[in-house]
């Protein structure tokens, strides 16, 4: 494979533009921008249901109903928890990451459709909006998947209004969706072939093909259900002809694929991550970008493990397979991240941390994943905090992990300055061990009986609780670490420069942040976007260093942790 | 002066208009994609609603559920056969944009709309008409109600290309002073016909598929 040293166009050097706030609190059509204003919205929001899960770990410090004034208030609690993390926090954080970094990974000016790509965010804050003000009109309490009859007939009007938010959302997702395949299928520059993609671009085509896949099928549902509370029809009643099970097979014939559409693009973030920190070429690069793929049709065939004690018993054993399949792509990943830091020159930065994090709680995630795939396993655990931990370890400890470490990885090239490392090293280990005491216990208390869903529980489950709730407490804490960093980096912050992390990337192949434009010139993808440790990757950086910052020092004195050789 | 590939001397004028050619090929290229994904992932909505019907037929010994009058085929057919003549010369009609022929895609297009006209009114007929109190009655209206719906979206899109295209004539041949707000659709601005062309043939398998499941599909 050919290796080219000269990076960049000719042209002059360009200073990175800074922004504003009002920058963002507008409507426009660059790429950056939007990928930032979804990032903010969606952090928004993750403090919102990490606030009222605050409030779910506080009302469960005692068995008895005591902060909340009735189970029906912990019941919408809990809902808009889970609807706010997965829907109003996971999937669109994703997008704004994607949205953030596709055309610049791919050396272009903008996405496919720009004016399309704003549309589709400026339909998620209204959307976000609708269902908050369900707070008002008597707010969802049937959990996030939403099963009917407690959504049709036990629910308020805010469980209508849910409802509405959802399919925004879906159609913002849809959007947004259609946006990066175009964009990565028709706008990667010349010398870049599919197989030498970053893998982020790999996992967002996946997450993109499952959202355009299963999101109408939601539509389909939400529709259902909206006619079911509003229009007098009776497609789940089975005393009118209707079917129960019809919700639950469509729900999760989306829902379980859109697992994936939160985990994938995480799984991309690693990729990266774990190869530039470590100073190594990914391990198995065309493994990883498949099993995304594969990850992605195979996540279809397995909705029905959500039903395992509702289905007909003759269906369990093939759903079961598929279930147990799915964690073969996987594993190709982790083995092959394995195989990236082998023996790697890692550096323990916090974006490092973060990911290194993802890497050992979605094992665990993963393994608890299997169980469930198990019938006995699974009937035994059913509606259980079993449940509830594995999903949080694969949503948290995967998800939310990838999240924090692609903040403090793009950081940098989005604002141009340095996040502070020790703080963001505290911002870790809090998290990370705020995470294994919350969410490790809950393993046992499900096992033990403990149902989930319930603001009262039997006497024996107080000490647990009491335990799960103070990790809580210091998750929570945690966060605070964060939101002190980025406020310290606005003020004190040091100057990223174009590549702190001499990355090889092309969206360190511009300033931080990047002009409007993205690139001075045509930028030239490097053969081999992780060929780390040779010497055309070292002049490669140089080149990028020397052209876009030569007043700086050597971008990699930004972190003393940088000093690793290309 | 800079040379190509090929060591042919080009001018920068002649370099920019490359550019430019090659940015506008993108564009139509995109848009092409964009939209076969849109009607690829949008076609499971409609697919969603199909496994809703086969879904409800459970809770019934039969189908359409007993003491229930089974839809007729014959109106519905002669709406498929609108909607299908409908589709195809919106083909046509696209051909005739690209050659210019502006008349021509006129006189077209208003069959066009015209056949997909019938086929709504149709399907308004069979709307009220099915037997309502059971399940059948229920997804036949919603799956009936949602096609229509794009239907009759689409179809508004249609008509407004129509009218562009109805004020553009008039403007040619100086009925009309051009304001700058005309549209004119030719050999080199033909993507909005294109699109209303390529989702009219959307609406049409979509149909296909439910045509099928409502009057043919009894178990």
């Amino acid at each position: 494979m050919a290796t080219i040293t000269a990076p960049l166009g000719q042209g002059s050097t360009v200073a990175g533009k800074q922004f504003r706030v009002s920058d963002f609190l507008r409507w426009t059509i660059d790429h950056k921008i939007i990928g930032i204003q979804y990032i903010a919205t969606s952090l928004f929001f993750f403090f919102v249901g990490g606030f009222l899960a605050l409030i779910i770990r506080t009302e469960l410090w005692t068995p008895a109903v005591d902060i909340l004034p009735s189970g029906t208030a912990y019941n919408t609690v809990l809902t808009m928890h889970g609807s706010a993390m997965l829907f109003l926090f996971m999937i669109p954080i994703w997008a704004g990451f994607g949205n953030y970094l596709i055309p610049l990974q791919l050396g272009a000016k903008d996405m496919a459709f720009p004016w399309l790509n704003a549309f589709a965010f400026w339909l998620f804050p209204p959307a976000g909006i609708l269902m908050m003000m369900g707070w008002f009109v008597g707010a969802p309490e049937a959990g996030w998947t939403a099963y009917p009859p407690l959504s049709v007939a036990y629910s308020l009007d805010g469980q209508t209004l849910w409802i509405v938010a959802l399919h925004i959302l879906g159609i913002s997702s849809i959007l947004g969706a259609i946006n990066f395949i175009v964009t990565i299928r028709n706008m990667r520059p010349e010398g870049m072939g599919w197989f030498q993609m970053p893998l982020f671009c790999w996992a967002t085509l996946a997450t993109s093909i499952i959202v355009l896949m299963a999101t109408p099928f939601l539509a389909g549902a939400l529709t259902l259900l909206l006619l079911d509370r509003v229009a007098n029809t009776s497609f789940f009643n089975p005393a009118n002809g209707g079917d129960i099970l019809l919700w639950q097979n469509i729900f999760w014939f989306y829902s379980h694929p859109a697992v994936y559409i939160m985990v994938l693009p995480g799984m991309g973030v690693l990729s990266e991550v774990l190869s530039i920190h470590s100073r190594k070429s990914i391990f198995g690069y065309r493994m990883i970008a498949l099993s995304s793929m594969a990850i992605a049709l195979v996540g279809f065939t397995v909705w029905a493990h959500h039903m395992f004690t509702s289905i007909t018993p003759q269906l369990r054993i093939p759903f079961m397979i598929t279930s147990m399949i799915i964690a073969v792509p996987t594993g190709i990943k982790i083995f092959s991240w394995i195989g990236t830091i082998w023996m790697g020159k890692i550096r323990y930065t916090s974006a490092m941390l973060f990911s290194l994090g993802f890497l050992s709680m979605f094992v665990i995630g993963g393994i608890s994943g299997v169980m469930l795939a198990s019938i006995p396993v699974d009937i035994h655990v059913h509606d259980t905090y079993f449940v509830v931990a594995h999903f949080h370890f694969v949503l948290f400890g995967g998800a939310v992990f990838a999240v924090f470490s692609g903040l403090y990885h793009w950081w940098p090239k989005m604002f141009g300055r340095m996040l502070n490392e020790r703080l963001g090293a505290i911002h870790f280990w809090m998290t990370y061990v705020g995470f294994l005491t919350t969410f490790m216990p809950m393993h046992w208390a499900g096992a033990r009986g403990m149902p989930r869903r319930v603001a009262e529980y039997a006497f024996e489950f107080q000490t647990v609780n009491q335990i799960i709730s103070f990790g809580g407490f210091l998750l929570g804490t945690s966060t605070l670490f964060f939101i002190a960093n980025v406020l310290w980096t606005f003020y004190n912050g040091k100057v990223a420069g174009p590549n702190p992390w001499r990355a090889l990337t092309l969206e360190w192949a511009t300033t931080s942040p990047p002009p409007s434009h993205n690139f001075d010139g045509m930028p030239i993808p490097f053969s081999d976007p992780y060929g780390y440790g040779t010497e055309e990757a070292t002049a490669y950086i140089e080149a990028i260093e020397s052209h876009y910052a030569p007043q700086l020092p050597k971008a990699s004195n930004a972190t003393t942790m940088a000093e690793s050789n290309a | 002066m800079a040379k190509d590939y090929f060591g042919t001397t080009l001018s920068r004028e002649e370099i920019e208009a490359k550019k430019r050619e090659r940015e506008e090929q993108l564009k139509i290229n995109n848009r092409r994609l964009g939209l076969l994904i849109f009607q690829l992932s949008w076609m499971m909505a409609f697919i969603a609603l199909i496994i809703v019907n086969w879904q409800l037929r459970y809770s019934y010994p039969s189908w359409p559920p007993p003491n229930v009058k089974a839809m007729g085929v014959t109106l519905p057919t002669i709406a498929t056969l609108a909607l299908l003549a409908s589709a195809v010369l919106a083909r046509v009609a696209l051909r005739s944009v690209k050659g210019n022929h502006l008349m021509r895609f006129i006189t077209q297009w208003r069959t066009v709309l015209g056949l997909g006209g019938v086929f709504v009114v149709i399907m308004g007929i069979e709307w009220f008409s099915v037997q309502m109190g059971t399940q059948y009655g229920t997804v036949f209206r919603l799956m009936t109600a949602f096609h229509t719906l794009h239907a009759v979206a689409i179809g508004a899109y249609m008509f407004n290309i129509l009218r562009n295209a109805q004020h553009a004539q008039a403007v040619l041949q100086g009925q009309l002073t051009n304001d700058g707000r005309a549209v004119f659709y030719h050999a080199e601005n033909y993507w909005a016909v294109e699109a209303a062309s390529r989702l009219w043939d959307f609406v049409f398998i979509a149909w296909l598929l439910f045509y099928v499941v409502l009057y043919w599909w009894r178990s």
